[in-house]
Parts: structure tokens; sequence; C-alpha cells
């Protein structure tokens, strides 16, 4: 079982987003957008490439969508009515309540303005919103038996989500567009600590790190305050959804506090119908407006009128709203031609612009007039003000959401390819989890959790519900070699609590696996507990004991006992800081014994031909498993050891 | 009945070895719930139940109840409750299964009773710990874990193994324990335990739970500290700084609750290093970290990764939506080291710059308290002072009790702004005045403190404080009134001028003959095209001003009046002073002069006027010397080119001149019969006009220019003595001459008064009806040919308009009083209105030589009158 996730859109670049996903067998299609900028066939993702058969309906279990941005749900209709796709959509409330608007406004600029052929129709769009079943925040809905997926809150706009799915034990998280920070009308992303095999996150600014918004709002409303105070006209282009209204509480605010009378406006058609949505909506909003809600809807502007086609040339100060945002035609380029020569006016222009546009001209460099064709050229000597607000999180969001889900695997989608590949970099430096940035149409290919389902047994589930907690004191590197002289050095305390471990895994064939406690298995097998014990006869050398014990080679008691005493005292300085045990027959550290061995034929002894060497002591040794490191260590120290040198009764004649 | 039913009972329960039926124990309970059971009866039971509890035969359930049962009896009949205690101590071992049960009564049985002997010893407790299989009965052991009186050392180790608990709820719980733990007691001399469990809760930072994870940040605080508080020197301070960043990483969890707790504990922090606290107001890694980390030994990438986990922590509770986050900012100006309350005091400045600082009264007075602090610098309290004053919630009160009680910080301040209080402006007077005004409250409350130690208040800042009056009476009405603080204030201005006098005396000498023939070096600024615009800024402001001071509008008449009273001669006395002072500007003495200037103004109002003229000579004289101050300070810019970066200053500086002359101006065009006095007026305007179209002319020009025109004023118009200014007919040259008021001064003045009439005792109107002002009106040296209008200003959009014919009301006195009705016919539609009421005159005047005709509207005294609504009688209506 994988993760197989195939990108259709906005694989190192930016636009029609489209991300088919097959978790465990189960393929899910997150967002499916168009990009903006082509006007040919690449305007949409390759469908073809999910299904060559063009069966979506049994390709693909479900499509979700994040928020109705155009790159991301602008190739729904033409997915659903034209290609076909009968299966479910799913998106939130509000992104269903705004998403036919945006798309029925494309499709007319897309017809009315630019006179193309359409490529989808009016009723194709509310039949395809008719497939559309909507999901409300933190709700999990069980798409089938295997697939659920559930939306967390993402801010960017209005009612965006991202997107967690679930098949089996393989998990992901898709998220859309996010922000980290809240801004004037919509709070920051959340979401739960998720175990997941596959974060999927957009990368704008892969490399940005923004600082405080505070700066930025205050040079806008600098901006406008001065050319509203010195007579001018402001005209504020925006797209309908999202920027315009956080713009506009910050300016209604602001006219609220310094008591402004300059009017505002805001040009009609969509963007009021979309403030009505804003308004219904309140709940998706961030914390503060709801909070006010109490007293007054935010989006009960007070200060903001209608705009009427007379009140362009009308005299006075004012300040306007007019889509489209990047003044590529419509209400706002009209505005602009009658405003645009004066010098007193101001226009300001959002963070990005489509080439081409009369936004884009203005943005690169400071034309002084503006060619729209033959016969139409205007002068441009007003204020231009450039915006800086964005509703993407930055590359600190992006790593603060990588590190707080810490997924297994991340892939980065939406974003420019340089930057998005140091970002990379840094997750899998900083974070170190592989991260890739796969291209349109590539495969990335991520092996899945899967787990198999065991029974327990009463006494496994037992002994996890007892505490089973030890203190140990260990030093935070645990080296091989430090492990003895550091001990009582700063050791911080370390709990120890292992209930989960002492379970066996039993899988026999034709049966269930089992997860059993130790003590079940001795029961099930009906079998003994057996302690491996390591033994090893090692030799030391001694020359001058020999002279003073007995010459048959047997050494006495108190040899023996005077041998061990050596012994120990060699050990306390060798290894200083571990406990080494006295107890007369043996010495003991931990679970090592070592005594010394008077036989001649000793079994754990290697030395091939038993010499008979006065100078040589023999000591046995036994240790269980788990000291092994350490009686290797006290074993090579015993065998360097030359104990005659410093042997406390030399009864030398 | 007791008797009767404690029998049935007994004879159920020990009779045989059966466990009890349900029944019985249900008429025990309610033997031993009744208050009146007698005490033999509740031992039977007693004895009865924990026979019972011991028989081995009880089922789960009975065992519950027989517990249940014990428990109530112990909170009923409380001296009971160690008898019970030991009872159920020793039976619940027996019984594993329902060690939740055991577990609850014990519980509770040690809270009923307060003598220790009580309490539950260690073994049991920490049996019954390990032995409560379910989650819940181990949480509430742990939870009442301190109130069992269990020893220090074995609730410590208790906690710390369970925080390793699969249990979120049992982790939060010996968290939490933990962190009792470390209030209760200090008897944790091995630093490694500390340690251990500081790390313990660093793990649990990460934990799945959000519950546990900001019970984890408490315990990391807290026992942060006391490792910090364990360590010496520079270890204390790397602890510290380690405990700091381990929080910061918190501050951008997912969970409100956790970065709520996360902030709160980074307040409590009392000592982090200034490079790491700055990185936590910026998001992006700074330079100054690398460079630090770059002979630090860990490596790059480590380090990068630690510092981007703090960088930004404040912004990001500062942008944070949940506002938390703000009571930890006032924290930490409780720091105790200087960079953490700098860094604070910092971030607040930013915010203040963003007007999103919503400082609550509690936190304002730590915040001023810190900024009270001696040690702290202090051009950085000036800055965040200048930017708080700029909130709306910044109130004058404030700085009153600000300056009250801290007199020597407040002088400080004042010490420095007062050198800025004008330049400062910068043109923007609308915005900024408020801020003035906060400064000269503050100035002003600063000798009302008791610890006034060497700081004084110049004096002049109380004169600036007069012109301000209205605004500030307003802002301190709550505590003191207008009159009192008029008083007050004249009377600051007055002392401490003695000094000054001498001094400019001793001076004057050396000057003297210096500085005749300065010449006037171009000004280059070209600034003062916008100057009308800077007029009319100040003209909005300007009313307020006039018509606090109450004296509105001068005239002149030179006439030949013969006699010169005391007040004429005192006025003249101050006029030759005044020439004199005019000397200083011309030879840099600028401050010195202006302070003479400011000395002869609070002379000016200690003169009493004990006449109708004397009082219009010193209106008079008055703006004379606002003029003259005016004039000085446009010297200093313009000439000596001090300040001449500072463009705004000299604008705002023209265009307040312009307003004062504009007053003057109108009072004399008026009279037009000075004809003399009107050209050099004219001059002045036209001097003030060439200066600003003149931006760049050659020195040497100027000079040649100059000193022709000196020659030709010397000859030709030294004899004239009764002129106001000598100025040239040339742009560069302007000097001062000797002035002297011979003449009998009329000061056109008009007063305006509703009796009895507050927001206390409002007038009564029909709404929709007319109704019928009763105004006092008292005008001075009006004559009838003049026009005067009522203006009556409801709101922005309604105004009204009623004439005065001063032919009807009365003869042309000098001084006419008269009660006028007014009617203000447009009344709203609500329970109650206030009206702006003023006085206006109209009037032609000739504007410079041109003769260009224009109109004026003079401001009188405005009054505001508020009106509440009245019911007509029935009778009325019908």
């Amino acid at each position: 079982m994988a993760i197989e996730c195939l990108v259709l859109g906005a694989g190192q670049e930016v636009g029609k987003s489209c991300v088919v996903v097959t978790i465990n067998g189960k393929r899910i299609m997150f967002d499916c957008g168009m990009h903006m900028g082509y006007d040919d066939h690449r305007r949409y993702p390759d469908f073809s490439l999910i299904s060559k058969s063009r069966d979506f309906d049994h390709s693909l279990d479900c499509v979700i969508i994040t928020h109705f941005h155009l790159d991301h749900v602008g190739a729904l209709p033409y997915f659903t009515e034209v290609c076909g796709y009968n299966g479910p959509i799913y998106m939130t409330y509000p992104t269903k309540a705004l998403a036919p608007l945006m798309l029925e406004d494309f499709r007319k600029v897309l017809v009315d303005r630019r006179g193309e052929e359409e490529q989808f129709t009016s009723l194709h769009i509310s039949q395809c919103m008719q497939k559309v079943i909507a999901i409300d925040l933190k709700q999990t809905l069980q798409v089938d038996d295997d697939l659920q997926i559930r939306a967390y809150y993402a801010g960017h706009v209005l009612g965006a989500a991202m997107f967690y799915a679930k098949v089996g034990e393989s998990a992901m998280v898709y998220t859309g567009d996010y922000n980290m920070t809240p801004d004037r009308h919509l709070g920051a992303a959340q979401i739960d600590r998720l175990e997941l095999d596959l974060l999927i996150t957009e990368s704008t600014y892969a490399t940005t790190i923004r600082d405080s918004k505070y700066a930025r709002e205050r040079e806008f409303l600098k901006a406008v305050h001065e050319c509203v105070a010195g007579g001018g006209k402001v005209l504020i282009p925006t797209f309908a959804l999202g920027r315009a209204q956080e713009l506009c509480i910050l300016l209604d605010d602001y006219w609220e506090r310094m008591n402004l009378k300059v009017p505002i406006y805001f040009s009609a058609g969509l963007t009021i119908q979309a403030n009505m949505y804003y308004k219904i909506l309140i709940s998706w909003t961030s914390q503060k407006i709801k909070e006010t809600y109490a007293t007054r809807n935010a989006f009960d502007f007070k200060h903001v009128h209608n705009f009427d086609r007379s009140l362009i040339n009308a005299p006075g100060p004012c300040v306007l709203f007019a889509t489209p945002g990047m003044i590529s035609g419509g209400f706002s380029l009209e505005v602009f031609k009658q405003w645009a020569p004066c010098e007193m006016n101001l226009i300001t222009l959002p963070g990005y612009c489509v080439a081409g546009t009369v936004g884009h001209k203005l943005m690169s460099g400071k034309p002084t007039k503006i060619v729209l064709d033959k016969d139409t050229q205007i002068d441009v000597r007003c204020q231009i003000h450039q915006l800086s607000f964005s509703p993407h999180t930055d590359s600190k969001g992006i790593m603060d959401l990588a590190r707080f889900l810490s997924p297994k695997n991340v892939i980065l989608v939406h974003g420019e390819k340089p930057k998005m590949v140091s970002l990379k970099e840094r997750i899998q430096s900083e974070l170190r989890i592989p991260c890739y940035l796969p291209a349109n149409y590539d495969t990335v290919h991520i092996p899945s959790t899967t787990y198999v389902k065991a029974h327990a047994s009463n006494a496994f589930i037992r002994s996890c519900l007892n505490p089973n907690f030890r203190f140990l004191k260990r030093s935070k590197e645990e080296n091989s070699d430090q492990v003895l002289r550091n001990t009582n050095s700063t050791a911080p305390l370390q709990v120890n609590d292992e209930r989960v471990a002492e379970g066996i895994l039993i899988m026999e064939k034709g049966k269930k696996a089992r997860v059993v406690h130790q003590d079940d298995l001795l029961l099930m097998l009906r079998q003994k507990k057996h302690d491996i014990q390591f033994g090893y006869c090692c030799a030391a050398q001694l020359e001058n004991l020999v002279e003073t014990g007995n010459r048959d080679g047997a050494l006495s008691h108190s040899d023996k006992c005077s041998c061990l005493q050596l012994l120990f005292k060699e050990l306390s300085t060798y290894f200083s800081g571990v406990n080494i045990q006295d107890l007369g027959e043996h010495l003991q550290v931990e679970s090592f014994q070592v005594s010394v061995c008077l036989k001649d034929n000793c079994p754990y002894r290697i030395i091939d031909s038993p010499r008979k060497e006065a100078a040589t002591i023999f000591f046995c040794c036994s240790w269980s498993a788990a000291d092994e490191k350490l009686a290797r260590e006290i074993i090579s120290a015993i065998e360097r050891f030359n104990l005659s040198d410093n042997l406390p009764c030399k009864n030398s004649k | 009945m007791e008797h009767h039913l404690l029998h049935i009972c007994l004879q159920s329960l020990k009779g045989n070895n059966n466990p009890p039926s349900l029944q019985a124990l249900a008429s025990l309970r309610s033997l031993i719930i009744n208050p009146n059971t007698s005490d033999s009866t509740i031992y039977s039971i007693l004895e009865t139940l924990t026979h019972s509890l011991q028989l081995s035969t009880n089922s789960l359930t009975t065992h519950h109840h027989i517990l249940k049962l014990l428990t109530d009896l112990a909170s009923h009949r409380t001296h009971l409750s160690s008898q019970i205690l030991n009872s159920i101590r020793s039976s619940s071992l027996l019984f594993t299964e329902s060690t939740q049960i055991a577990a609850e009564s014990l519980t509770s049985l040690a809270s009923f009773s307060n003598s220790d002997q009580n309490k539950i010893d260690d073994q049991l407790f920490m049996s019954l710990c390990f032995a409560a299989t379910s989650a819940s009965a181990r949480l509430r052991l742990l939870r009442n874990g301190e109130r069992l009186g269990i020893g220090t050392h074995m609730l410590f180790t208790v906690f710390l193994g369970f925080t390793k608990d699969p249990y979120p709820y049992v982790r939060k719980a010996s968290l939490d324990g933990l962190l009792g733990l470390c209030k209760s007691c200090d008897l944790f001399e091995d630093i490694s335990v500390s340690e251990g469990c500081y790390c313990r809760a660093v793990e649990l930072l990460q934990d799945n739970e959000h519950s546990v994870r900001s019970a984890a940040i408490r315990v990391v605080c807290e026992w942060g500290q006391m490792l910090i508080a364990a360590k010496e020197g520079n270890d204390k301070i790397a602890q510290s700084n380690q405990v700091f960043v381990q929080i910061c990483s918190m501050v951008r969890d997912m969970s409100v609750e956790v970065r709520v707790e996360a902030f709160n504990a980074l307040g409590k922090i009392k000592l982090v290093s200034e490079d790491i606290l700055l990185q936590t107001i910026s998001k992006k890694v700074l330079a100054i970290m690398k460079e630090k980390n770059s002979h630090g030994q860990c490596t790059a990438e480590r380090f990068e990764i630690l510092a981007s986990s703090y960088a930004g922590a404040f912004m990001h509770g500062l942008e944070d939506e949940f506002h938390e986050s703000l009571s930890l900012l006032m924290d930490m100006l409780n720091d105790d080291s200087m960079a953490v309350r700098l860094e604070a005091l910092e971030a607040l400045h930013h915010m203040a710059t963003f007007d999103c600082l919503n400082v609550q009264e509690i936190h304002m007075h730590m915040f001023l308290g810190s900024l009270l602090d001696s040690y702290y610098p202090f051009m950085a309290s000036f800055r965040t002072w200048r930017d708080i004053l700029r909130m709306k919630l910044m109130s004058s009160l404030f700085c009153f009790f600000m300056g009250r009680s801290h007199g020597n910080f407040a002088a400080h301040i004042v010490k420095e702004v007062s050198q800025e209080i004008e330049p400062v402006l910068e043109g923007q007077l609308g915005l900024d005045s408020a801020r003035v005004a906060a400064f000269l409250v503050l100035a002003i409350s600063a000798p009302l403190s008791q610890n006034q130690n060497g700081q004084i208040i110049p004096p002049r800042l109380f004169s600036y404080a007069v012109t301000l009056l209205g605004r500030i009476s307003c802002a301190l009405s709550e505590v003191v009134d207008q009159d009192t603080l008029l008083a007050y204030l004249s009377q600051c201005s007055r002392s401490s001028t003695l000094g000054a006098e001498v001094e400019v005396e001793s001076l004057l000498p050396v000057v003297d003959d210096v500085v005749l023939n300065r010449t006037k070096k171009d000004v280059n600024n070209p600034v003062e095209a916008p100057m009308l615009q800077t007029g009319n800024e100040t003209s909005k402001v300007q009313p307020v001003t006039s018509c606090e001071l109450e004296y509105l509008t001068t005239s002149i008449v030179e006439c030949q009046a013969d006699e010169l009273d005391e007040v004429m001669k005192s006025v003249n006395l101050i006029l030759a002073r005044v020439r004199d002072a005019w000397f200083l500007v011309q030879s840099r003495c600028t401050n010195v002069a202006l302070r003479a200037l400011r000395d002869c103004k609070r002379e000016l109002a200690m003169l009493t006027s004990t006449s109708l003229e004397s009082s219009g000579a010193m209106a008079f004289t008055l703006q004379y010397l606002q003029v003259m101050k005016l004039f000085a300070k446009i010297w200093e810019h313009a000439v000596w080119k001090i300040r001449s970066n500072e463009t705004g200053g000299l604008e705002y500086l023209f265009g307040k001149l312009d307003m004062r002359l504009r007053e003057l101006r109108l009072s004399k065009v008026e009279i037009s019969c000075s004809p003399a006095t009107m050209k050099k007026l004219s001059a002045i305007i036209s001097h003030i006009e060439i200066l600003n179209d003149k931006g760049s002319i050659e020195p040497s020009n100027i000079l040649m220019d100059a000193k022709k025109t000196v020659h030709e004023i010397e000859s030709s118009k030294a004899g004239i003595s009764c002129s106001l200014f000598l100025i040239t007919n040339l742009d560069d040259f302007f000097t001062l001459k000797q002035f002297s008021l011979c003449s009998r001064v009329r000061h056109i003045n008009a007063e305006l008064n509703v009796p009895g009439n507050d927001s206390e005792n409002p007038l009564r109107f029909v709404s929709g009806l007319p109704v019928a002002i009763p105004l006092d009106i008292t005008l001075y040296n009006v004559s009838s040919e003049n026009r005067l209008w009522l203006t009556m200003r409801m709101s922005e959009e309604s105004t009204q308009f009623v004439f005065l014919d001063l032919n009807i009301l009365g003869g042309c006195n000098e001084v006419k009083k008269f009660t006028f009705m007014a009617p203000f016919y447009r009344t709203p539609k609500a329970c109650s209105f206030s009206l702006w009421i003023s006085i206006g005159k109209r009037s032609s005047f000739v504007l410079g030589s041109e003769g260009v005709k224009g109109f004026l509207i003079f401001h009188m005294p405005r009054i505001l009158i508020a009106f509440s609504l009245c019911f007509l009688e029935a009778g009325f209506i019908s």
C-alpha cells in the first residue's frame, strides 16, 4: 500500500491547483482550478491523465475544493459538465455559496468582454453546484466505508479550508491556500495535531518572511489619508471578495477614528452581494469580528455607500472600491481612465497583477502614458501605491505548520520553483522530513502506513494500564564510552515507563495476530522462563601471590578473599562511580558477577592449555544479556590488570 | 422508630455472613442522613458496616455501597471520620477491583478531616495509585495528592512517574501536581531532580493533547525558574535563556489555550539576554544573532532552527487574533532586567504607533510605574511617551495624575520636550495639539508633586498652558475647575521671572551696537508655498484659543489722549523692553529674548485693569507681544538658520504669525485712522510674501541692497516715533523701532451668557416647535453701524443665524448690556440637544495696498446650551 500523488496543476507554478492523490486505493482530487495566464489548452488541468478512458466516476472517489478562488475551482464546471464527472464534490458552505459567483463572473468576462467561446455555461455552473456536498469545519464526513475527510479552518479567504483525508490508517492533509497570521477579517489557520503520512502544502511565499502587518496597514492608511486630505480621489481596484472586505474594514475603522467624512464607495454588483455573504457567514471570520458581532456586524460599514456612475466626476475627495483588481477592464478601468490624469488622485494596486493588464503596467516602472489601444491613451499623473497585503502564509508559517503536524512526508505545490527548492532544503534539514516538489504531471510515490489489527490479551492490557515507571539517571549523550564514566556527572533524571514494550506479538498461521504479555506467552507455550547468562573465565596476572600461597596451586579461602579484595580495589578505582558490591564470595556490578575460579578445566575458559603458571589467577565472570556492554568493559579491564605491583600483603622473604 | 429500623437492618446484616441486601443498606442510609439519629445507633451502624466491609463474599456493587455509606457517615459525623478512615484503609487493599471507590472514599474522607493523623500514609497512596486500573481513579488520587498529606518526595516521584501515563488527563494532573509541588516546597536540594522534572516537562511540550501542553508550559516555567534561581552567574543567564526559548517555541501553537499560557509564562521570566529578546521582536533571523553564533560552538544549522523557533514570538503575539498577549507585554514591564523592559516598551511603542494599543487601567499603572524607573534610559521613555500620547485613551487627566505623583519624572520629560514643543509640531497642528496639550498638562502638574527637588518647570510652559486653558480645564474637569486652574497657572508663570530680567538687562549694553545693521539673509527653504494652508489649519485652532482668552479682537485708536494713567505707563515700559529684546534677537540670543518677551507678558498679566481703556491697551499689548515672539522665532529660523532643516517649524510659525497679524490688521482697518500703522502692517505682509517668494538670492546682492536701504531708512524715516515697526521696502532688512503707546485703545469684545443653564438645568423645549433662548449679551466698543449676528449651531448641517439690530436694541455707548431672546426654530425630534451659539461681526477692511475688500467673521465667545424636551400639557395640544 502506498500513497500516490499525481500533480495535475500548480506543480512548481501558481495557478490551476489540482492534485490527485491515491491513498490505499482511494482516489481523491484536491482542487480543480484553472490557470489565469493561459487561454489555450493549458488553462485546464489535463484530466485525461486520471483515466485514459475518461471514466472519471469510477477512477475518482471524490473531488474536494478548498476555496472559491478560480485557480482552485475554475475548472470544476468544465470537469463535471463537459468531462462528465458525476461523483461527489465537497466544499465548505461559504465556498459553495461564493464559488458560483466567481465562476459566473469569470464566464461573463470570458464571453462578454473577450468574446471567446465559452467553455461552460451558466447552466453548467448551476448544475455543477447541485452536485456539491457542503461540509462544515471540523466535521468528519465518511465518503465511503474507508475514506473519511475533515475540513479545518485555513484563513486565506472566507470559507477556505484545509482538508484532512484518511483511508484506513493512512492519512494526509491538503492545505490549499492558507494564512497563519490573522488579518482584519479572517483568523489564522487552525488544525489539530494529526498523525500524517503526507502533507501537501502551498508555498507561494516559500522564502519570504513577513514582519508585522501593522506597518503595511499604516502605510496604506497614510497614503489614502494624505490623498484624501489633499482633495484627491482614491481608486482601490480589488477583487470582489477578500481583500476588498479587509481593506474596507481597515478604512471604515480608520474613518471612524479620525472622524473623516470623505465618502467611501463600493462599485455596485458583485461586491455588494459579496458583502452580504460576509455578513451572513460571520462564523467564518476572525475571532475579533465574531466578538464585535454581538454589538455590530463589522461588515455593516458605516461610511460605505454604493457608487453611482454619475459620481465619477463629482467634485471632492472620495475613496472607491472597484472591480476587477488588476484594472484589466470593466469598471475599474473606466474609473482609472477618468482619474489617472489628475495628480491629486491615488491608485492602489494589489500585490500581484497578471502581465498584460493595466495594473501590471503600472507596477512595472512608473509610466506616464498607458496605451490601451490605438485610439486611447491615458496620461498617468496620479500617485500609485502598491498594496502588500497577502492572504498567503509566509515561509515561517509553512515551517510552523509542518513542524506542528510533523508529517512523514511533505509535498510542496503552488509556488515558484527556485523558492520551493530552498524551502525544501529547509524542511529536510531542519525538520528532517522528506520533501518533494513535483512538477506538473509528475507522480510522487510515498509509502503509507499500514496497521495490522492485533488482538490484545487481557494481561497485556492490564500491564499497559498499570504504571510501570522507572527512574533512570542517564546522561544525555549515551555513548558507549561514556556510560560508565559520566553516570554521576550532569545526569538529568529520566522517567521510563515501558509498559507497551513488554508485549509480545504472536503471528501464527491461520490466526489473527495477537499481542500478549510475557507471562501469557509462558502460559501459552507451557514453558518456563529462562534467563540467559553469559560466562567467561578470564585470567589475570598475579605473580607474587603465588609465592605466598599454597604451592599446589589451590588457593586457600583467605587467598581467594584477598584476590577479590584486590580486584575490588582495582575495579573501584578504574570504574569510579559505578556501584560495585563486594559480596564476599563474589563481586557484583549490576548483573555482572565475578568470583575466583579454582577449577582446572573451567568450561568458560578459552585458553587452550591450562597453563599452571603461578603467575595467573582466573576469575569466573557471568552476566546477563542486558549488561553485555558493561561486562565486556570490566573483563577487558581485568585482563589488563597486573595485580602484583600493588599487592597489599606482599610477604616477600 | 429509629431503633426498630436499626434492629431490622442489623438483623439482616449481622446475623449471617451473607452480603447485606440493598434494602437494608438503603434504610441505613436514611438513618445516617437523619441528623436526629442518636449516637449509639450511629455507632452500631458503623460497627456493622465495618464488619460487612471485611466480608470477602461482598460483590463489587455491595462493596461500593458500603464504602459510599461510610463516606456519607464521615461527612455527617466528622468526629468519626478518622475511625472510618482507618477501617477503610485497612480493608481497601483487600479489594483491588474496587480501588476506584476506595480511592474516592479515601480522598473525600481525607478532605473532611483536618487533623494530620487522618492522612493516608505514603505506602497506601502509592499502592492505590499503582493498583488503580482506571484512569479516573488515578486522576482523583493525583489531583488530591497534596490534600492527602503525602510526603513531598513520594508525591514528586508519583507525579513524575505518571507524566508518562498513556492517558492525557493523568498526564495533565501529574503535571499540575508537579506545579503545585514547586510552589509548596523548596526542599529539592538535588538539582538533578529539578532538572529531570524540567526536562520531562519540556518533552511534554510536544504532547498531542493541548491541555497537557499548556500544563507542561506552566511546569516548564515554574521549575525553570527554580533552576534559574539555583544557578549563578553566566549559568543563570544561560538557563533563563533556555527556558525562555523553550516557551517561545510554543507561541505558535495551534491551540489558543496553549498560546495564552505560553505568553503568560513568557511574562514571568525575569531575565533574558537582550539578543534573544531582540530576536523575538523580529520574525527574521537577525544578523546579530548569526554573528554571535559564528564564534559559538553549535553548528549553524542547529542554530538556525533554534533561532527561528523563537524568532518573532512577540510579533506573533501582537498579531494574534485573541488579544490576551497584551497582558504579557505589560507583565514584561515589571521585569527586573532593564533590557527586557526596554524591549517591552519598544514593543509597546510599536503598538502605540499603529494605534492598536488598548491599555487598560490596571496595566496603565504598571506601565507608568516602569516609565518612572529612575534607571530607565531617558530617551526611550521619551520616545514612547511621544507616541503613547497620540493614543486616544491617553487622557490628559492621566497626565495630570502622573505629573502630580511623579514630579521629578515629569520635570525630566518636560525639560526634554519643552525644547521641541513647537518645532515638533511640524505643521501637523491638528493632529498634535492634543499631544502638546498632554505635555503641558504634565508640565503644570509637576509642581504639585511633593518631592520636587531640583527640576523646575520653565514658567513659560505655564503661559503656554494658559493658551490651551480651555482644552486643559475640560480634560481636568474632574479634578479642578477652570478658574482655579487659571489662577494656578498665572501664579506659576509669574514666579521666578526676576532672575531672567536681570540677565537680560545686563546683556543689553553688550549687544546693543553690534547688531544694529545686521542683514537678513535669504530664507533657504522653499516651504512657504503652503503657508496659507498652514494658516488655515491654525485658524481652526485659533478660535478656541482666543475665545478662552476672552480678548477676541482689539482695536487701537491713535488719538491725542493726554491722560496717561498708571497702566499706560507700565504698558509703555513693557513696549520699551520689547525693543530691547529685539536687539537680543538680532544678536542671536533668541532664547534670552524670548524669555524677556515672556517676562513682559507675565508682567502684563499682573497689571490689573482699572478701566475699559486700559484693558483694551493691555489686550493689544498682549497680541503685540505674541507677534513679536513669533517674529523672534522666525528670525531665528530664517536668519540664523539654527533650525533651518526643520522646515515644518518655520512653516508653522509663519502660519501662526499670519493669523496673529490678521487679528491685529483687522482691528486697525476697522478704525482706519492710522495710515502710518497701516502702511507698516501691509509692509509686514508684503515683507513676508516677498520672503516667501525669494528663496534664493545671492548673498552679495542682498548685502549691497541692504546697506543701501539702511541709509535710506535712516535718513528718511528716523523721526517717526509712534510707528509699530519700521520695515524697509526691500525685502532684506528689518529692524524694530521704539514704540510707545500714548493713545487710548478700544477693545471690542462681546460676552455671551445664558442665565441659569447648564447640563443639569437645561432649557425646556417642545420638539418641532421654536424655542426662545434668553441671552445676556454684553458688548464693548461695538458701534451701532456694526452688524452682528448670532450663529446657532446644533450640528454640522443645521445652523441658524439671527441678526442683531443694535439700533433697536439700544444706544451706542461703550458698554452695552441687554437681554435678547433668540429664537431657535428647528428643534429636533429628540429628548435633548445642545446648541452652540456664537456672535459674529462683519467688517470690511483693506488688505494691503491694493485695497482689496474682504470680509471676515469675528469669532466671539461661544456658549453651549443644553436643552431637554418638555411635554406640553394636554390642554395645549388639544
